[in-house]
Parts: C-alpha cells; structure tokens; sequence
C-alpha cells in the first residue's frame, strides 16, 4: 500500500515540477534554520562527559561572611569556588575515589632557541587524577604520579598545539621546558581534547579555550603562581603570596569521583562533619550551605547555556512553522485542483481516510526531500556560525552529530504534517458527484 | 469603497484568508523581537562610553624576569616606560592602569557612602597613575584629578587612610544621590577601606560593558598600578595619528626593560573582541528577519494568486458587468489590506506574548509600543506591496470570462 502512494506522490510531484520546487525549497528553509539553532543549543547544552557525569560531582563550601551572601541575587547560594586552605583540608580525605582541585593560570615558556621570545601560556594547575576523572586522552606519555605531585616535582603534560610549537610534534616525553625559567620535564602530551562547555571550568564562560600546559598544584606556594581565573574575596588580605593563600580568596575549582550512590552519602556527610569541625574552631561563620552537584546540575546552576541559545532555539523553531504554514497555500491549491481527479478516485470506491492517507504521504515525500536540502543548508549555516563565533578555534564548536540528523529529520516530517493536514483533511471531504458532473 | 461586499466575501472563504492573517501574525510576532533584540545588543555597543576611543591604544606588559618583584624597581620601571610612551611624537598623553576598561577583564568591589546603611554598590574600579584623565578622555564636570602629591603617594601611606578617587557621573548618583559629591566618602560595608570623592567625570565604562547592572559605573583610584605579573598603559595618539603611534609603542616599553612581553592592540580592537559574540548574534538576527519577511511576502503572493485563479469568474462578471480595471485592482488590493491588517491586529497579542516567553526563558529585552508599531506599519505595506501583482493580474481578467463555461 505504502509503495502504491508513493507511486503515486512521486507522479504527482512530476507534474508539477515548479510548484513541487517551492515547496521542497520551503521546507528545506525551514528545516535549515530551525536544525541550525537546535544544534547550537544542543551542543552548548548537553552531556560533555556521558557515562560519568553522574559520578562526577563540584564541591561548594560557603566560606563566606555572615554578613552578607555571596550573590546577592541568590542568597542561597554558597561561591562558586573554593579556597586554598579548604582545598588542602578537603584534599586530605581517601573518601573519593579520585579527587581533583585546579585553577588556570598564564605561565611564561621560554623556548629553547633564542630567537623565539618567551610566550604566555594558559595552563591548568592541577592533581593528577584530573586526567582519569576527565578522560582526557593523551598522545605520548602520561600524567605524573601522587608521589611527583607530593615530592612538587617541576614536571609538565603539554598540549598538542605547544607540542607542535616547541618539539614539531615529536614525542617529547622526557624533554625539557623551561617554564618561568625553570627547567621542567615533559611526562605526556595530550591529543587534541576541548570538551565544550568547558564544564570544569566554567568560571568565565563556558566556551573557553582548553589549557596548553598542566603543571602539579604542589608548585603554587614555592613559584607563587596566581589563577587567571576569578579571584573573590570579602575580606582584603595583605602580605606576602604566603598570606594569599591562608586567607578565604576563593579561586579553585574542586571536583570528586564518586562511582555510587553510598559514596556520595559518605562525602556529603564527611563534608558536613568537616564544615562543624571548622565551625568549632571558629574559621567557617555561616550555617552550614555545601554543595556536591553532578556535571549537569553544576551546567544548569552555573547557567552555562547562554540565553541568547535558547532565544535563538525558539526562534528557529517558530520560523520553520512560519515556513510551513506558507506552504498550506500552496498545498491547497495543489490538491484542490486536483479534485476530479480525487473525485473519481472516490466514486470508484476510495474512502476519505485512504484519500487523506494518500496526500498526507505525499506531503511527507515533499518534507522529506526538503528535510535533505535542509540538513545540507544548515552545514553551511552551521559552518558560518563557527566563524562568527568560534575564531581560530582548533575544533569546529558546531557539528551536526547523528542525534542532529535525526533532530532535522524529525522537524521535517512535523513540518510535513503542519503543511499538509488542512490541506488533505479539504481534499478527502470533496464530494465527487460536484466534479464528476463537470468536463 | 464596497468594504461590505469585501468584508462578507473575506468571511465566506475563512480559511483561506486566515492563514494569511495567521502568517502575518506569527511573523509580525518574530520580526519585531528579532528587531528588539538586535537593537538591544547594538545599543550596548554603540552607547557612548566617554572615553576616546578612536585615538586609544592599549599596552599589556607580561614581565618575565623576577626582579620586578621589586616594588621600587617596578616604581621606576613604570615611570620610565610612561616618559619613553609619552616622549614619542603623536603621543598626546599615557597613563598606567590596572586594568583596560571594556575589556573584559578588571576588579570590582563594594562600596557604600559613610554615614548611610544602604546595601555596597558594585564598584568597578581602575587603579591609575599620572595623566589619568587626559589619557581616558573623560570630562570632568565637577572638582578635579588627582594631584601630583596624592599620586606620588606610597601604598603603605595609604594603609588605614581614605584615599581619593573620581567617579563616574552614574556612580555619584548611585552610590550618594547627587552628580557632585565632592569631599564626600565611600566606606566598605565593614568600613576598613574608604575613598574620598575628588573629582566626577561625565560618563566612563568598566571593564564588562555587557553587564547591564553596573553600566557607567566606574571609579579611578589613584595608585601605583600593575604588578610583577602584568601591567597596562594607556596611550593617546594625537588625532589622526594612531597609525603612525602604534607600531612605536612595543619597541619604547621593550627599550626600557626588554625582559618582557609585550602586547600592543588599540582600544577598538579589544572592543569589537569583547562585544564579537553580541555582534555575531546582531547579523544572525538580521539575516533571519530577512528571510522571514521574505517567506512571509512569497506565502502572501501565493495565497493571494491562488484566490484570485479560484475567482476568476467572479472578476470576469463584474467587469462584463461594468466594473473597471481600477475598481478590481482597488478591490483586491483592499481585501489584501484588510486582511492582513487583520493578521497585525491577532500578532499584537502574539507578540506581547513571544516577548515575555523570551523575557522568562532566555532573558531578552522588554518590547517599547514604539517599535510593535513600527514593525506593523513596515509589514502592512509589504504585505501590500507582495499582493501587488496577484491584484493586477486580476485586474487584467478579460470579461469574456463571464460569459464561457470552463
């Protein structure tokens, strides 16, 4: 039965090649645009980590005055960052089962050649287990080892686009950079890897560039680095690096591994025995306000999507009804002039709901077709929207995956109904005795 | 004018003519949020920010050996780098910064005026040596910049006491309700930093001119700025000589103390940067309005063709019947008119409505009347202007159509 209609569609659209051009174009439009800003949602929206954002979990602790929270516009909210004494003290449990606590900072590489001026790099300052946490692949060697990061050996993982820069590309491993003019020993190279949002990270935006080096968090005290990030505070501090680092600046990020659901029960608890014990001693002056958020909650807290994502989402959505409703004009026309023909079939025995079944497949055949120019179209929107967006960027941040494909798919079928129900809903209530009797 | 005949025969064939009314609706409903969000992201980039804009260059100074740790050598380094910048020709004035206003990147704090309990103002602020002001462009409209001896002031001076700043007229009104607060005083909510008011200038951005909530919000306190890890300077060209200036700049700080890096971008540059996603999003907009108003006319030629085929021997019996070409070309056109004004008057609603969709979901700006308005007149006439050429070919329908059967 299927094959008989779209026997049937395809003759149709033969005969009317123009019209069925404009609708196919329409369609495609449509479906063009509205594939284009659901992709950019989706990509700024979904999971960056499948499979372990649920075991992955950010640590808040509200370090902040009594007098005041820490956003005002949200109360509620503890900072969306640590300091370093929690950091040290949180750093002590074995609870989790990998832990990580970073920042970003922009460290000087000299290279080796004396022509070549020194450069700034932004690098993460982190543990070890930020790399097994993260799943970041590497290309040539590996991250360094607990004992490296407590022995604050002046090791450092580089990125593939340093790597280029510095060895050509070669294996590197067991090289020297000098970074800050300090000689530092290269433990691994990293495969290009931008998880984008930058989930963990995402205290100046979620579309930052990923790091180019990683260097141990041990080395922060004795080479004084300081974050690029954000750095808040309620109290002023003075002194030296030293004094920085005792105050309650909260600058870090802190991210646990917790692979079940009893693990996650353990840590909250430790952390509510930890922020009490802080409370004794007088350091912590608020109520107790911790949080142990997942990859996704953290996204959606931290409102990562950005508004005009969504606007751009509506609007897309809307113009592609926009372009489906301009084609029930056409549509209407098509079928309705069409109606001896329809009339004949029916007094030879057709019923409504199979003259109404046949048009609306022809409808989809139409929809489908522009579905494809559509999602062929938005390639090239997608591929301008990364200029604008994304310069000099080393991956392309918007790509149409397969959920995508569906995604346009699926919004050219509904398109294809929008268009084409009223249209055929008219068409199978044509009473065939008027156009019989007419020549 | 037969409005009645119209109008009956618009109601007799419904459902026709309410997709066009429902078209126009729908992208009356677009167009203008389209509109008004483009307008709002462009206001933000076009708005006047006080400073001189087109004659501001920007130096970044990444030193990278240790001995400017040194407080006293980065003293002098910083008053060097200044009289080598503001030596060379086409410069008119330079000063140091701690950080580059529109750029993203700054310090902020809370500030409150002494005496009151109102909740701290956000208070961007830029710590700034000599030639502040003439440097920025700004216009003091009310006392004065800092003195020589105020920025030959050591920190440690300034440790416990109040320092002085200027501000912006925005923040003078903000934070103590008046444009001249001169001599008044500034306080941290816990009242262990406080600055006292020296000078107010017109109008002058912090560093996130995105953030609506503190726009023109802007406080210069005068200092020693940057520190080992970086430091800015701000220079001035003399009009129309910012090409020649720029690339002397690098070379004049390199000459000073070359163990640095040295980043040289004019202020307009950093602007378009920290604005570029705004901007993208600007031409996204545009091009979408584009293409909807395009569908829409195509849809409405469409419709209004396809009408006009249905009746054709309607149109050939008025004109056997007398009926002039202008008449048929009046008629049509004003059932198209009619309609879609129909259509405008559903979209007012809808509208409204997709305004406060987006306003709730995605934060986008309030709609003003003025533009609703706008945006239907624009619509109306190009929804007449598509039904054009369907009206005229009526109007060419022979009268001998009346009178043959097919």
């Amino acid at each position: 039965m299927l094959a008989y209609q779209l026997r049937i569609a395809a003759n149709s659209l033969r005969r009317t090649p123009v019209l069925s051009a404009l609708l196919v174009a329409g369609i495609a439009l449509g479906v063009a645009v509205a594939t284009t800003f659901v992709t950019t949602f989706h990509v700024m929206a979904s999971d960056p980590i499948p499979g372990k954002s649920r075991q992955l979990f950010y640590v808040q602790v509200d370090n902040w005055t009594p007098d005041r929270p820490w956003d005002r516009d949200r109360p509620e909210e503890p900072p969306d960052q640590l300091s370093w004494r929690e950091v040290q003290n949180l750093l002590a449990s074995d609870l989790p089962a990998r832990q990580a606590a970073s920042f970003k900072a922009n460290l000087t590489v000299h290279p080796e050649s004396r022509e070549e001026r020194p450069f700034r790099a932004l690098t993460r300052v982190t543990r070890p287990d930020f790399f097994e946490m993260f799943e970041v692949p590497f290309l040539y060697g590996g991250p360094w080892d607990a004992a490296a990061e407590a022995a604050r050996s002046p090791v450092v993982v580089l990125g593939e686009a340093t790597n280029r820069r510095l060895f050509g590309g070669d294996d590197s491993v067991g090289r020297t950079v000098r970074i800050e003019d300090r000689p530092f020993t290269v433990l691994g190279v990293v495969a290009p890897w931008a998880p984008r949002p930058k989930f963990y990270d995402v205290t100046n935006g979620a579309l930052q560039d990923p790091e180019e080096l990683y260097v141990p968090l041990s080395l922060t005290l004795e080479m004084e680095i300081r974050s690029a990030g954000n750095t808040s505070n309620w109290k002023p501090w003075d002194g030296e690096f030293a004094d920085f680092l005792e105050s309650e600046s909260v600058w870090l990020q802190m991210w646990v591994e917790l692979p079940t659901a009893q693990a996650r029960q353990e840590y909250e608890d430790f952390l509510a025995a930890y922020v009490h014990e802080q409370q004794q001693v007088g350091r912590l002056t608020r109520p107790v306000n911790n949080r142990l958020r997942d990859v996704r909650e953290w996204m959606t807290v931290s409102e990562v999507v950005p508004p005009e994502a969504k606007t751009m989402l509506i609007i897309g959505l809307l113009f592609l009804l926009v372009c489906s409703i301009n084609l029930i004009g056409i549509l209407l026309g098509k079928f309705l002039g069409r109606a001896p023909e329809v009339g004949v079939r029916r007094a030879l025995g057709a019923s409504r709901g199979s003259v109404f079944a046949q048009h609306l497949v022809e409808c989809e055949v139409v929809a489908l077709l522009g579905g494809a120019v559509g999602l062929a179209l938005s390639t090239v929107t997608l591929r301008v929207l990364n200029r604008l967006f994304t310069e000099g960027a080393e991956r392309e941040l918007f790509t149409l995956d397969l959920t995508m494909l569906g995604a346009g798919v699926a919004l050219a079928l509904a398109a294809g109904i929008v268009a084409g129900a009223y249209p055929a809903w008219r068409i199978c209530r044509v009473a065939p005795a008027t156009y019989l009797k007419q020549q | 004018m037969e409005l009645g005949p119209i109008f009956r025969a618009v109601m007799h064939q419904k459902g026709r003519f309410w997709l066009v009314a429902l078209e126009v609706a729908i992208t009356l409903a677009i167009v203008v949020n389209c509109v008004n969000l483009a307008l709002d992201l462009r206001g933000k980039y076009d708005r006047p920010t006080g400073l001189a804009e087109e004659e501001l260059i920007t130096v970044q100074v990444e030193p990278y050996t240790e001995e400017l740790a040194d407080e006293d050598y980065r003293d002098v380094v910083r008053e060097r780098d200044l009289e080598a910048l503001r030596a060379l020709p086409g410069v008119e004035a330079a000063t140091a910064i701690s950080a580059i206003p529109l750029s993203g990147g700054g310090s902020a704090t809370g500030r409150r005026a002494r005496g009151t309990e109102d909740e701290p103002s956000t208070t961007p602020y830029f710590v700034v040596s000599s030639g502040a002001v003439e440097t920025l462009g700004v216009e003091l409209v009310a006392g004065r910049d800092f003195t020589a001896a105020e920025l030959a002031m050591r920190t440690e001076d300034f440790e416990g006491e109040t320092t002085p700043a200027v501000v912006s007229r925005a923040y003078a009104e903000k934070v103590f309700g008046r444009p001249d607060p001169i001599g008044m005083v500034m306080e941290s909510s816990e009242a262990d930093s406080s600055e006292y008011v020296v000078g107010v200038v017109d109008r002058m951005p912090n560093s996130w001119p995105d953030y609506e909530e503190a726009a023109e919000l802007s406080v210069l306190m005068s200092g020693r700025p940057g520190d080992h890890r970086r430091a800015y300077y701000m220079v001035r060209a003399e009009p129309g000589a910012l090409d020649a200036v720029f690339p002397m700049l690098d070379e004049a700080v390199l000459g000073v103390e070359p163990r640095r890096i040295v980043e040289v971008r004019t202020l307009l540059d950093q602007k378009r940067e920290t604005f570029a996603a705004n901007l993208a999003l600007v031409k996204i907009l545009s091009a979408i309005i584009a293409l909807l108003v395009f569908v829409t006319g195509l849809g409405v030629v469409g419709l209004t063709s396809f009408s006009v085929t249905q009746r054709r021997r309607q149109i050939g019996t008025r004109r056997a019947l007398g009926a002039t070409q202008g008449a048929i070309l009046r008629y049509f056109l004003v059932e198209n008119w009619l309609v879609i004004g129909l259509g405008l008057a559903l979209g007012v609603g809808l509208t409204y409505g997709l305004n406060y969709a987006l306003a709730e979901a995605a934060a986008a700006p309030k709609l003003g009347w003025e533009l609703l308005a706008g945006g239907a007149v624009v619509l109306w006439a190009a929804g007449l202007a598509a039904a054009l050429w369907p009206a005229l070919r009526a109007a060419r329908v022979a009268p001998v159509v009346a009178t043959r059967t097919v």
